[in-house]
């Protein structure tokens, strides 16, 4: 289910049919201007992964709005914040809660989320439509989608 | 004097913004009629009803079913954009093709055909375990309650063209 008006009426009478979330994660920064583009692309590329996800696993999957912050090489405060934001999910309840993100930082933090994570590489910046990317994209959506449902 | 300067300025500010919201507002009239001088243009190109080409030929579909992914535009509200479109295409005993919609009609995940080693022959939903039959009529007792949709197919030139997904008749 998709954080819209319709899916989350299905998700309130469909509750206790749903039971892992999960949250994009997105950092952005603007100091390093070589940087940019690269990291928009991954941003898009992370919205296509969670998308296609939600897509298969509709039914027992709840997007949640992302999470967007400032990098930084201290993540303390992130950390913090968004195991806030694991904790009120896991509350409604949701038995697996994923993170899915581009930045490292977070997979050396690994260890302290309340949540699974699920980072990926960084992938060079290309053509979002072109085949290549189209089929590593589907590759890599069919790989996340059976690593989650190992946990069902 | 101070005073008169104040108030011309004062009477132009209102003057301004006036002309803003009057062009705000125009705008806001305007777009549903340039919706409505696009829009017939788009549909054609759009999933309103035609079948598209899939790329698949008639003749690479066989008794077992393979999943096929094609894009199609849609104009939706603001948005228009490809959807991805998926679907089961296979030949049933008669020979006849079927194409069933992946989605499964209990909560929507995509079921996969033979996707349980438990329940080889039948399509199954990983989500909540639920399971059709290869002519897509829902298991009994599993959570689905309804057959899977068939899409509208047909053949041309040895291609399979599919359009939109429609539902059936409960089991
Ligand atoms: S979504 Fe398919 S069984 Fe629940």
């Amino acid at each position: 289910m998709k954080w819209t008006p319709e899916d989350l009426q299905k998700y309130v009478q469909a509750k206790e049919y749903i039971d892992t979330a999960i949250i994009p994660v997105l950092g952005f920064q603007m100091n390093d201007e070589k940087k940019l583009e690269k990291e928009a692309f991954q941003r898009e590329v992370l919205s296509i992964y969670t998308n296609e996800i939600e897509k298969e696993l509709s039914g027992r999957l709840l997007l949640t709005p992302p999470y967007n912050y400032v990098k930084s090489n201290d993540m303390s405060g992130e950390l913090n914040r968004l195991n806030d934001w694991i904790d009120h999910i896991k509350e409604q309840p949701f038995t697996s809660v994923f993170i899915l993100t581009f930045d490292n930082q977070w997979k050396k933090n690994e260890k302290d989320l309340n949540a699974e994570l699920l980072w990926f590489p960084s992938v060079q910046t290309g053509d979002i439509k072109s085949e290549e990317t189209i089929r590593m994209i589907r590759n890599q959506v069919d790989q996340i989608s059976e690593l989650i449902r190992t946990y069902w | 004097m101070n005073d008169k300067k104040n108030k011309v300025s004062r009477r132009q500010f209102l003057n301004y913004s006036l002309t803003g919201l009057g062009g705000f507002m125009a705008a806001g009239v305007l777009i549903p009629n340039l919706r409505f001088a696009v829009d017939p243009v788009l549909k054609q190109a759009s999933a309103g009803g035609d079948l598209v080409n899939v790329g698949l030929s008639e003749d690479d579909i066989t008794e077992d079913p393979q999943r096929v992914d094609w894009d199609v535009e849609q104009v939706d509200g603001w948005y228009e954009s490809d959807i991805n479109r998926t679907a089961w295409v296979f030949k049933d005993e008669n020979g006849d093709i079927q194409a069933f919609s992946p989605v499964c009609k209990h909560l929507g995940c995509f079921v996969t055909w033979e996707g349980s080693d438990d329940y080889p022959d039948e399509f199954f939903c990983p989500c909540h375990d639920g399971r059709y039959y290869k002519d897509g009529t829902n298991v009994p007792h599993t959570p689905p309650l309804a057959p899977l949709d068939v899409y509208e197919h047909k053949i041309e030139n040895g291609m399979l063209f599919l359009g939109e997904p429609k539902p059936r008749e409960g089991a």
